[in-house]
């Protein structure tokens, strides 16, 4: 993997550029989404590569839909949404690239993340109360993001720095490898 | 106002090896003028979800027309696509919205604003420079080998009876080949065929 040497800052989260690498890398051609917070600076470079295409969309369920039609066209493509979107876009993933068995990378913003964890509430613990999901320092969409995707059966892992740039590449090798969509969840905003 | 015939009759005609990605009400009644490796029905797959399934389709092959039979209702639910199709620049496609006022699977319950909706408008206000509307079945059969010729992308709105066709399956009891497998087994058999076809 074609990982950029420079070390980041220790205070710093993980950066677009090795996360644009690793996507390069894996042949990646097509982008389809829209850009949150967590991968804003990713879109720059997307947009600034000519080795990739970037199909900006109005709605996350609309991405889902491009990317597994341009996968029935022979593309690789990987979409690159927020937590927000996923679940608006149910039906989609559901209906086309799950459906479908479309071999698809997500690269989903982990909205509300570090409050969910600065308050100690652990989506794992079940589901969420009606107590935790109105609790004004925590954004609900992060409690319903991973039980939404295991709900779904999309399959995911946490991506929180540099040291995770490995993941890409198993994420993309498990989507090919099952036939589904794999989703990595952007812990923290990339610079 | 056309029926479903005069509607799929003369394009099946002229249809060579593009790719007709078809959904809801056309599904069946295409499949009776077409058996074809490049179809594709956006069936029990996701409501609303069929122009941008073939845009997709679209901007992987640039040098092949993919023609999509879309529904006024399925159109609905997700206008924005019309936004997204000119914004890609997917000279190859060529967007029908089939209009007859009703959600016809359920039983032609009307479709919000049927009657009066403009979809050509809404196609031309989004940036289609080639739009095209009918309702004589006439008309639509002589411009028809024009508009799926030249650059696009092309959308034509067309004046449908209503019809009566029921909700779909994927089982041996249809008809129609494509129906007959999973979403996922045709979708491989159709990636391969198209990706082994040569565009003419």
């Amino acid at each position: 993997m074609n990982v950029p040497s420079m070390s980041p800052p220790a205070d710093t989260g993980p950066r677009a550029n090795v996360l644009h690498a690793a996507l390069v890398d894996l042949g990646v051609s097509y982008i389809v989404g829209i850009p949150d917070n967590a991968s804003a600076v990713l879109f720059d470079l997307i947009l600034r590569d000519p080795s990739m295409s970037l199909v900006p969309a109005t709605r996350e369920g609309e991405a889902f839909a491009i990317a597994s039609g341009l996968w029935l066209g022979g593309r690789h493509p990987a979409v690159i949404i927020q937590n927000t979107g996923l679940l608006e876009s149910g039906d989609s993933l559901r209906g086309t690239a799950v459906r479908m068995g479309v071999p698809l990378l997500c690269l989903i913003g982990y909205r509300g993340y570090a409050k969910m964890k600065e308050a100690h509430l652990d989506p794992h613990a079940g589901p969420p109360t009606r107590t935790t999901l109105t609790q004004s320092d925590v954004d609900s969409v992060a409690l319903l993001t991973e039980p939404t995707l295991r709900a779904w059966g999309i399959p995911y892992h946490l991506y929180s720095t540099d040291d995770d740039a490995p993941l890409v590449a198993e994420a993309w090798a498990q989507a090919h490898r099952e036939a589904r969509p794999v989703a990595l969840l952007l812990t923290h905003a990339s610079s | 106002m056309l029926s479903k015939a005069q509607l799929l009759e003369p394009l099946a005609r002229l249809r060579t090896n593009e790719v007709v990605v078809t959904t809801m009400s056309v599904v069946r009644p295409w499949a009776q003028y077409s058996d074809h490796d490049l179809d594709f029905a956006s069936a029990d797959s996701a409501m609303g979800h069929t122009a941008d399934l073939a845009l997709g389709i679209a901007l992987a092959q640039p040098s092949r027309t993919v023609i999509c039979l879309n529904g006024d209702g399925s159109m609905l639910m997700s206008l924005g696509t019309l936004a997204t199709i000119v914004a890609s620049g997917a000279s190859n496609l060529v967007l029908f919205v089939i209009d007859n006022g009703t959600y016809e699977i359920t039983g032609n319950q009307p479709v919000p604003g049927a009657g009066h909706l403009d979809f050509v408008a809404m196609a031309q206000a989004a940036g289609f420079q080639r739009t095209y509307g009918f309702d004589d079945p006439n008309a639509y059969e002589a411009a028809l080998p024009g508009l799926l010729q030249g650059g696009g992308p092309v959308f034509a709105c067309i004046r449908v009876e209503l019809g009566t066709e029921g909700p779909i399956s994927r089982s041996n009891a249809e008809e129609a080949r494509y129906l007959k497998i999973s979403l996922a087994d045709w979708s491989q058999q159709f990636r391969t065929a198209l990706l082994n076809d040569t565009p003419s």
